[in-house]
Protein backbone atom coordinates (compact mmCIF):
# COMPACT_ATOMS: atom_id res chain seq x y z
CA UNK A 1 0.00 0.00 0.00
CA UNK A 2 1.30 3.42 -0.87
CA UNK A 3 1.97 5.27 2.33
CA UNK A 4 0.49 8.79 2.14
CA UNK A 5 2.99 10.17 4.61
CA UNK A 6 5.94 8.87 2.65
CA UNK A 7 4.56 9.98 -0.74
CA UNK A 8 3.75 13.44 0.59
CA UNK A 9 7.27 13.74 1.95
CA UNK A 10 8.77 12.68 -1.39
CA UNK A 11 6.69 15.27 -3.27
CA UNK A 12 7.85 17.99 -0.89
CA UNK A 13 11.48 16.88 -1.27
CA UNK A 14 11.03 16.90 -5.07
CA UNK A 15 9.78 20.47 -4.79
CA UNK A 16 13.12 21.20 -3.10
CA UNK A 17 14.79 19.70 -6.21
CA UNK A 18 15.88 16.44 -4.60
CA UNK A 19 16.30 14.19 -7.65
CA UNK A 20 16.78 11.07 -5.52
CA UNK A 21 13.44 11.63 -3.80
CA UNK A 22 11.78 12.23 -7.17
CA UNK A 23 13.13 8.94 -8.49
CA UNK A 24 11.84 7.12 -5.43
CA UNK A 25 8.48 8.83 -5.88
CA UNK A 26 8.40 7.50 -9.42
CA UNK A 27 9.37 3.95 -8.41
CA UNK A 28 6.60 3.81 -5.84
CA UNK A 29 3.74 5.44 -7.73
CA UNK A 30 4.42 4.85 -11.44
CA UNK A 31 2.82 1.36 -11.60
CA UNK A 32 -0.51 2.60 -10.16
CA UNK A 33 -0.41 5.77 -12.30
CA UNK A 34 0.43 3.84 -15.46
CA UNK A 35 -2.68 1.77 -14.72
CA UNK A 36 -4.73 5.00 -14.51
CA UNK A 37 -3.31 6.21 -17.83
CA UNK A 38 -3.78 2.84 -19.52
CA UNK A 39 -7.46 2.65 -18.62
CA UNK A 40 -7.92 5.91 -20.53
CA UNK A 41 -5.57 5.44 -23.48
CA UNK A 42 -6.19 1.72 -23.95
CA UNK A 43 -2.76 1.57 -25.57
CA UNK A 44 0.37 0.80 -23.68
CA UNK A 45 2.86 2.95 -25.57
CA UNK A 46 0.51 5.92 -25.35
CA UNK A 47 0.06 5.31 -21.62
CA UNK A 48 3.85 5.34 -21.12
CA UNK A 49 4.00 8.61 -23.07
CA UNK A 50 1.33 10.07 -20.80
CA UNK A 51 3.25 8.85 -17.73
CA UNK A 52 6.40 10.54 -19.02
CA UNK A 53 4.65 13.86 -19.65
CA UNK A 54 2.82 13.69 -16.32
CA UNK A 55 6.03 13.17 -14.32
CA UNK A 56 7.65 16.11 -16.11
CA UNK A 57 4.64 18.15 -15.00
CA UNK A 58 4.74 16.72 -11.45
CA UNK A 59 8.41 17.75 -11.09
CA UNK A 60 7.51 21.31 -12.11
CA UNK A 61 4.26 21.46 -10.15
CA UNK A 62 5.62 19.85 -6.96
CA UNK A 63 6.17 23.26 -5.39
CA UNK A 64 2.45 24.01 -5.80
CA UNK A 65 1.33 20.75 -4.18
CA UNK A 66 -0.87 21.55 -1.20
CA UNK A 67 -0.29 18.75 1.31
CA UNK A 68 -3.37 19.70 3.28
CA UNK A 69 -5.89 19.83 0.44
CA UNK A 70 -5.57 16.44 -1.24
CA UNK A 71 -4.17 12.98 -0.78
CA UNK A 72 -0.86 12.88 -2.64
CA UNK A 73 -1.58 9.93 -4.94
CA UNK A 74 -4.96 11.40 -5.88
CA UNK A 75 -3.17 14.66 -6.73
CA UNK A 76 -0.70 12.85 -8.98
CA UNK A 77 -3.49 10.79 -10.55
CA UNK A 78 -5.33 14.01 -11.46
CA UNK A 79 -2.28 15.21 -13.37
CA UNK A 80 -2.02 11.86 -15.15
CA UNK A 81 -5.74 11.85 -16.02
CA UNK A 82 -5.64 15.37 -17.43
CA UNK A 83 -2.65 14.50 -19.57
CA UNK A 84 -4.27 11.25 -20.73
CA UNK A 85 -7.49 13.04 -21.68
CA UNK A 86 -5.54 15.65 -23.64
CA UNK A 87 -3.69 12.90 -25.42
CA UNK A 88 -6.77 10.87 -26.44
CA UNK A 89 -8.60 14.04 -27.49
CA UNK A 90 -6.15 14.54 -30.31
CA UNK A 91 -7.94 13.63 -33.49
CA UNK A 92 -5.17 11.38 -34.76
CA UNK A 93 -5.33 9.02 -31.81
CA UNK A 94 -7.24 5.85 -32.47
CA UNK A 95 -8.13 3.83 -29.45
CA UNK A 96 -10.21 0.92 -28.47
CA UNK A 97 -11.51 1.14 -24.99
CA UNK A 98 -12.58 -2.15 -23.63
CA UNK A 99 -15.42 -1.37 -21.35
CA UNK A 100 -16.85 -4.19 -19.35
CA UNK A 101 -18.18 -2.28 -16.41
CA UNK A 102 -20.34 -3.72 -13.73
CA UNK A 103 -21.67 -2.66 -10.39
CA UNK A 104 -18.32 -3.42 -8.74
CA UNK A 105 -16.23 -1.03 -10.84
CA UNK A 106 -16.54 1.74 -8.33
CA UNK A 107 -15.03 -0.36 -5.60
CA UNK A 108 -12.53 -2.18 -7.75
CA UNK A 109 -10.93 0.83 -9.38
CA UNK A 110 -11.14 3.36 -6.57
CA UNK A 111 -10.02 3.18 -3.02
CA UNK A 112 -12.61 4.64 -0.68
CA UNK A 113 -10.98 3.62 2.56
CA UNK A 114 -9.50 6.11 4.98
CA UNK A 115 -5.74 6.59 4.91
CA UNK A 116 -3.77 5.88 8.07
CA UNK A 117 -3.07 9.55 8.70
CA UNK A 118 -6.21 10.84 7.00
CA UNK A 119 -7.76 13.95 8.36
CA UNK A 120 -11.30 13.23 9.47
CA UNK A 121 -12.56 15.66 6.80
CA UNK A 122 -11.02 13.78 3.92
CA UNK A 123 -12.32 10.42 5.12
CA UNK A 124 -15.83 11.83 5.63
CA UNK A 125 -15.77 13.41 2.19
CA UNK A 126 -14.94 10.12 0.51
CA UNK A 127 -17.59 8.34 2.52
CA UNK A 128 -20.20 10.89 1.39
CA UNK A 129 -19.08 10.81 -2.22
CA UNK A 130 -19.36 7.01 -2.29
CA UNK A 131 -22.83 7.19 -0.74
CA UNK A 132 -23.96 9.95 -3.10
CA UNK A 133 -22.83 7.94 -6.12
CA UNK A 134 -25.14 5.18 -4.97
CA UNK A 135 -28.04 7.58 -4.88
CA UNK A 136 -27.68 8.55 -8.54
CA UNK A 137 -29.91 7.00 -11.16
CA UNK A 138 -28.36 3.99 -12.89
CA UNK A 139 -27.68 5.64 -16.25
CA UNK A 140 -26.23 8.77 -14.70
CA UNK A 141 -23.92 6.81 -12.45
CA UNK A 142 -22.78 4.57 -15.28
CA UNK A 143 -22.05 7.56 -17.53
CA UNK A 144 -20.04 9.31 -14.81
CA UNK A 145 -18.00 6.25 -13.91
CA UNK A 146 -17.23 5.41 -17.55
CA UNK A 147 -16.26 8.99 -18.35
CA UNK A 148 -14.03 9.26 -15.30
CA UNK A 149 -12.40 5.86 -15.49
CA UNK A 150 -11.87 5.61 -19.25
CA UNK A 151 -11.85 9.29 -20.20
CA UNK A 152 -14.74 8.78 -22.62
CA UNK A 153 -16.06 11.84 -24.45
CA UNK A 154 -19.79 12.54 -24.80
CA UNK A 155 -19.71 10.92 -28.25
CA UNK A 156 -17.92 7.80 -27.03
CA UNK A 157 -20.31 7.52 -24.08
CA UNK A 158 -23.21 7.73 -26.47
CA UNK A 159 -21.73 4.85 -28.50
CA UNK A 160 -20.92 2.74 -25.46
CA UNK A 161 -24.27 3.19 -23.80
CA UNK A 162 -26.20 3.09 -27.08
CA UNK A 163 -28.11 6.24 -26.16
CA UNK A 164 -28.58 9.49 -28.10
CA UNK A 165 -25.89 12.12 -27.57
CA UNK A 166 -28.38 14.52 -25.99
CA UNK A 167 -29.46 11.95 -23.42
CA UNK A 168 -25.88 11.18 -22.47
CA UNK A 169 -24.99 14.86 -22.17
CA UNK A 170 -27.86 15.52 -19.84
CA UNK A 171 -27.07 12.40 -17.76
CA UNK A 172 -23.53 13.66 -17.28
CA UNK A 173 -24.59 17.19 -16.43
CA UNK A 174 -27.45 16.19 -14.14
CA UNK A 175 -25.34 13.46 -12.57
CA UNK A 176 -22.50 15.80 -11.66
CA UNK A 177 -24.94 18.42 -10.41
CA UNK A 178 -26.82 15.96 -8.19
CA UNK A 179 -23.55 14.55 -6.93
CA UNK A 180 -22.35 17.99 -5.95
CA UNK A 181 -25.65 18.89 -4.30
CA UNK A 182 -25.62 15.63 -2.40
CA UNK A 183 -22.03 16.04 -1.12
CA UNK A 184 -22.60 19.72 -0.37
CA UNK A 185 -25.68 18.91 1.67
CA UNK A 186 -23.77 16.21 3.58
CA UNK A 187 -21.21 18.90 4.38
CA UNK A 188 -23.96 21.17 5.65
CA UNK A 189 -23.54 23.69 2.82
CA UNK A 190 -26.77 24.01 0.95
CA UNK B 1 -16.97 37.02 -21.83
CA UNK B 2 -15.24 36.00 -18.70
CA UNK B 3 -16.03 32.45 -17.61
CA UNK B 4 -16.22 33.53 -13.99
CA UNK B 5 -19.50 35.29 -14.74
CA UNK B 6 -20.98 32.42 -16.72
CA UNK B 7 -24.14 30.78 -15.39
CA UNK B 8 -22.59 27.51 -16.59
CA UNK B 9 -19.50 27.78 -14.40
CA UNK B 10 -20.50 24.82 -12.20
CA UNK B 11 -21.43 22.71 -15.20
CA UNK B 12 -18.07 23.52 -16.79
CA UNK B 13 -16.17 22.60 -13.62
CA UNK B 14 -18.01 19.27 -13.51
CA UNK B 15 -17.38 18.56 -17.19
CA UNK B 16 -13.73 19.50 -16.81
CA UNK B 17 -13.16 17.26 -13.80
CA UNK B 18 -14.92 14.36 -15.42
CA UNK B 19 -12.94 14.83 -18.62
CA UNK B 20 -15.92 15.29 -20.93
CA UNK B 21 -14.93 18.90 -21.61
CA UNK B 22 -12.69 18.54 -24.65
CA UNK B 23 -10.62 20.36 -27.22
CA UNK B 24 -10.85 24.12 -27.49
CA UNK B 25 -13.40 24.35 -24.69
CA UNK B 26 -11.03 22.48 -22.35
CA UNK B 27 -8.10 24.74 -23.28
CA UNK B 28 -10.26 27.82 -22.76
CA UNK B 29 -11.32 26.59 -19.33
CA UNK B 30 -7.69 25.97 -18.34
CA UNK B 31 -6.74 29.48 -19.45
CA UNK B 32 -9.62 30.89 -17.40
CA UNK B 33 -8.35 28.98 -14.34
CA UNK B 34 -5.01 30.71 -14.72
CA UNK B 35 -6.51 34.16 -15.38
CA UNK B 36 -9.63 34.29 -13.26
CA UNK B 37 -9.36 33.53 -9.55
CA UNK B 38 -13.14 33.01 -9.37
CA UNK B 39 -12.88 30.10 -11.78
CA UNK B 40 -9.83 28.62 -10.07
CA UNK B 41 -11.57 28.78 -6.69
CA UNK B 42 -14.75 27.19 -7.95
CA UNK B 43 -12.78 24.38 -9.57
CA UNK B 44 -10.83 23.90 -6.34
CA UNK B 45 -14.11 23.49 -4.47
CA UNK B 46 -15.24 20.83 -6.97
CA UNK B 47 -11.87 19.13 -6.76
CA UNK B 48 -12.15 18.82 -3.01
CA UNK B 49 -15.40 16.94 -3.50
CA UNK B 50 -14.36 14.69 -6.37
CA UNK B 51 -10.82 13.48 -6.33
CA UNK B 52 -11.14 9.77 -5.75
CA UNK B 53 -8.08 7.77 -4.83
CA UNK B 54 -7.16 5.28 -7.58
CA UNK B 55 -7.20 1.69 -6.42
CA UNK B 56 -3.77 0.13 -6.05
CA UNK B 57 -4.98 -3.24 -7.21
CA UNK B 58 -4.46 -2.35 -10.88
CA UNK B 59 -0.75 -1.89 -11.50
CA UNK B 60 1.40 -1.94 -14.59
CA UNK B 61 5.18 -1.85 -14.44
CA UNK B 62 6.43 0.91 -16.76
CA UNK B 63 9.24 0.15 -19.21
CA UNK B 64 12.68 1.16 -17.85
CA UNK B 65 13.00 3.51 -20.84
CA UNK B 66 10.21 5.74 -19.52
CA UNK B 67 12.12 6.71 -16.38
CA UNK B 68 15.33 7.15 -18.36
CA UNK B 69 13.56 9.63 -20.65
CA UNK B 70 12.09 11.55 -17.72
CA UNK B 71 15.51 11.77 -16.03
CA UNK B 72 17.08 12.84 -19.31
CA UNK B 73 14.44 15.42 -20.24
CA UNK B 74 14.55 17.04 -16.80
CA UNK B 75 18.33 16.73 -16.73
CA UNK B 76 18.11 15.31 -13.22
CA UNK B 77 21.89 14.74 -13.04
CA UNK B 78 22.25 18.44 -12.34
CA UNK B 79 20.34 18.01 -9.13
CA UNK B 80 22.25 14.95 -8.03
CA UNK B 81 25.60 16.64 -7.97
CA UNK B 82 26.35 17.86 -4.46
CA UNK B 83 25.26 21.43 -4.79
CA UNK B 84 28.17 22.83 -2.76
CA UNK B 85 30.49 21.49 -5.46
CA UNK B 86 28.88 23.85 -7.93
CA UNK B 87 29.86 27.01 -6.05
CA UNK B 88 33.33 28.33 -5.38
CA UNK B 89 35.37 26.69 -2.69
CA UNK B 90 35.35 29.79 -0.50
CA UNK B 91 31.60 29.79 -0.39
CA UNK B 92 31.60 26.03 -0.07
CA UNK B 93 32.80 26.25 3.51
CA UNK B 94 29.96 28.39 4.73
CA UNK B 95 27.43 26.45 2.72
CA UNK B 96 28.76 23.11 3.91
CA UNK B 97 28.37 24.21 7.52
CA UNK B 98 24.80 25.25 6.79
CA UNK B 99 24.16 21.98 4.96
CA UNK B 100 25.46 19.92 7.88
CA UNK B 101 23.10 21.74 10.20
CA UNK B 102 20.21 21.39 7.76
CA UNK B 103 20.83 17.70 7.26
CA UNK B 104 21.08 17.17 10.99
CA UNK B 105 17.81 19.02 11.48
CA UNK B 106 16.24 17.19 8.57
CA UNK B 107 17.28 13.79 9.86
CA UNK B 108 15.93 14.58 13.28
CA UNK B 109 12.61 15.81 11.83
CA UNK B 110 11.96 13.32 9.07
CA UNK B 111 11.83 9.59 9.48
CA UNK B 112 14.08 7.72 7.15
CA UNK B 113 12.39 5.92 4.29
CA UNK B 114 12.00 2.22 5.03
CA UNK B 115 14.52 -0.14 3.46
CA UNK B 116 13.24 -2.24 0.53
CA UNK B 117 11.81 -5.54 1.79
CA UNK B 118 13.77 -8.79 1.51
CA UNK B 119 11.93 -11.17 -0.82
CA UNK B 120 11.78 -14.96 -0.44
CA UNK B 121 10.68 -17.16 -3.36
CA UNK B 122 7.48 -19.05 -2.48
CA UNK B 123 6.29 -20.50 -5.78
CA UNK B 124 7.17 -21.07 -9.41
CA UNK B 125 4.16 -20.60 -11.66
CA UNK B 126 4.45 -22.76 -14.74
CA UNK B 127 2.36 -23.23 -17.82
CA UNK B 128 1.16 -26.50 -19.27
CA UNK B 129 1.61 -24.91 -22.70
CA UNK B 130 5.31 -24.32 -22.09
CA UNK B 131 5.17 -20.54 -21.65
CA UNK B 132 7.87 -18.82 -19.62
CA UNK B 133 7.63 -19.60 -15.90
CA UNK B 134 7.12 -16.87 -13.30
CA UNK B 135 8.75 -16.87 -9.88
CA UNK B 136 6.59 -15.47 -7.05
CA UNK B 137 8.38 -14.12 -3.97
CA UNK B 138 6.96 -12.85 -0.70
CA UNK B 139 8.55 -10.23 1.56
CA UNK B 140 9.68 -11.34 5.00
CA UNK B 141 6.79 -9.46 6.61
CA UNK B 142 4.27 -11.02 4.22
CA UNK B 143 3.09 -7.63 2.91
CA UNK B 144 4.64 -7.59 -0.56
CA UNK B 145 4.44 -10.04 -3.38
CA UNK B 146 6.75 -9.91 -6.35
CA UNK B 147 6.36 -11.69 -9.68
CA UNK B 148 9.38 -12.14 -11.92
CA UNK B 149 8.74 -13.79 -15.28
CA UNK B 150 11.57 -15.51 -17.13
CA UNK B 151 10.93 -13.05 -19.94
CA UNK B 152 8.71 -9.92 -20.13
CA UNK B 153 5.06 -10.73 -20.84
CA UNK B 154 2.66 -7.83 -21.44
CA UNK B 155 -1.10 -8.23 -21.83
CA UNK B 156 -2.75 -7.05 -25.05
CA UNK B 157 -4.51 -3.71 -24.58
CA UNK B 158 -7.90 -5.39 -24.42
CA UNK B 159 -6.79 -7.88 -21.78
CA UNK B 160 -5.42 -8.02 -18.29
CA UNK B 161 -3.81 -10.78 -16.29
CA UNK B 162 -5.40 -11.59 -12.98
CA UNK B 163 -3.55 -13.29 -10.15
CA UNK B 164 -5.58 -15.67 -7.99
CA UNK B 165 -5.04 -17.46 -4.72
CA UNK B 166 -6.40 -21.01 -4.77
CA UNK B 167 -7.06 -21.89 -1.10
CA UNK B 168 -5.89 -25.31 0.14
CA UNK B 169 -9.46 -26.35 1.05
CA UNK B 170 -10.52 -26.19 -2.58
CA UNK B 171 -12.83 -23.20 -2.05
CA UNK B 172 -13.33 -20.54 -4.73
CA UNK B 173 -10.26 -18.68 -6.06
CA UNK B 174 -9.66 -15.28 -4.47
CA UNK B 175 -8.43 -12.39 -6.62
CA UNK B 176 -5.04 -11.06 -5.51
CA UNK B 177 -4.37 -8.46 -8.21
CA UNK B 178 -5.13 -7.34 -11.75
CA UNK B 179 -1.96 -6.91 -13.80
CA UNK B 180 -1.08 -5.35 -17.13
CA UNK B 181 2.03 -7.48 -17.32
CA UNK B 182 3.49 -10.40 -15.42
CA UNK B 183 6.44 -8.52 -13.91
CA UNK B 184 4.95 -6.89 -10.84
CA UNK B 185 5.48 -5.92 -7.26
CA UNK B 186 2.29 -5.56 -5.36
CA UNK B 187 0.94 -5.28 -1.89
CA UNK B 188 -0.78 -8.35 -0.55
CA UNK B 189 -4.41 -7.34 0.16
CA UNK B 190 -5.08 -7.20 3.90
CA UNK B 191 -7.62 -10.01 3.70
CA UNK B 192 -5.04 -12.34 2.13
CA UNK B 193 -2.14 -11.58 4.40
CA UNK B 194 -0.94 -14.80 6.00
CA UNK B 195 -2.91 -16.91 3.50
CA UNK B 196 -0.06 -17.29 1.00
CA UNK B 197 0.91 -20.51 2.77
CA UNK B 198 2.17 -23.94 1.86
CA UNK B 199 -0.79 -25.94 0.52
CA UNK B 200 -2.37 -23.02 -1.34
CA UNK B 201 -1.67 -22.30 -5.00
CA UNK B 202 -1.23 -19.20 -7.12
CA UNK B 203 -2.66 -18.99 -10.62
CA UNK B 204 -2.83 -16.41 -13.41
CA UNK B 205 -5.79 -16.14 -15.79
CA UNK B 206 -6.36 -13.97 -18.84
CA UNK B 207 -9.28 -11.57 -18.30
CA UNK B 208 -10.87 -8.59 -20.06
CA UNK B 209 -8.94 -5.34 -19.47
CA UNK B 210 -9.44 -4.30 -15.87
CA UNK B 211 -9.92 -7.81 -14.54
CA UNK B 212 -12.61 -10.43 -14.24
CA UNK B 213 -16.09 -8.89 -14.46
CA UNK B 214 -17.56 -11.58 -12.23
CA UNK B 215 -15.03 -11.84 -9.41
CA UNK B 216 -14.13 -15.40 -10.48
CA UNK B 217 -11.69 -16.42 -13.22
CA UNK B 218 -13.46 -16.22 -16.60
CA UNK B 219 -10.58 -16.62 -19.05
CA UNK B 220 -8.00 -19.35 -19.57
CA UNK B 221 -5.60 -20.08 -16.71
CA UNK B 222 -2.15 -19.69 -18.20
CA UNK B 223 0.04 -20.26 -15.15
CA UNK B 224 -0.28 -22.15 -11.91
CA UNK B 225 2.08 -23.12 -9.11
CA UNK B 226 1.90 -24.52 -5.60
CA UNK B 227 3.14 -22.35 -2.75
CA UNK B 228 6.01 -23.70 -0.74
CA UNK B 229 6.59 -21.06 1.88
CA UNK B 230 9.34 -23.18 3.46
Amino acid sequence: MLDDIQIRRLILLSAARDAGAFEQLYRLTAPVLLGVAFKITGRRELAEEVLHDAFIKIWHAAARFDPVATRPVAWMATIVRNRAIDSVSRADVARVVSVGEDEDSLDRFFDWSAAADDEADGARMRHWLRGCLDELKGGERQALVLAYLHGLSHGELSDQLAKPLGTVKSWVRRGMQSLKQCVDSCMGVS
Amino acid sequence: MKLGASPYLDALCGDYLLGTLRGAARARFERACADEPVVALRLQHWQQLFTPQPSEAFRMQPAPRTWQRIAHDLDLRRYRQPWFARVGLWRGWALTATAVLTVWLGVSLIDRAPAPPVMHPIATLASAAGAAPVVASLSGDGRWLQLVPARPVVAASTQSYELWLLPPDGSAPVSVAVLGELAAQLQVPDALRGRLQTGAKLAVSVEPAGGSPTGAPTGPVILVGAINAG
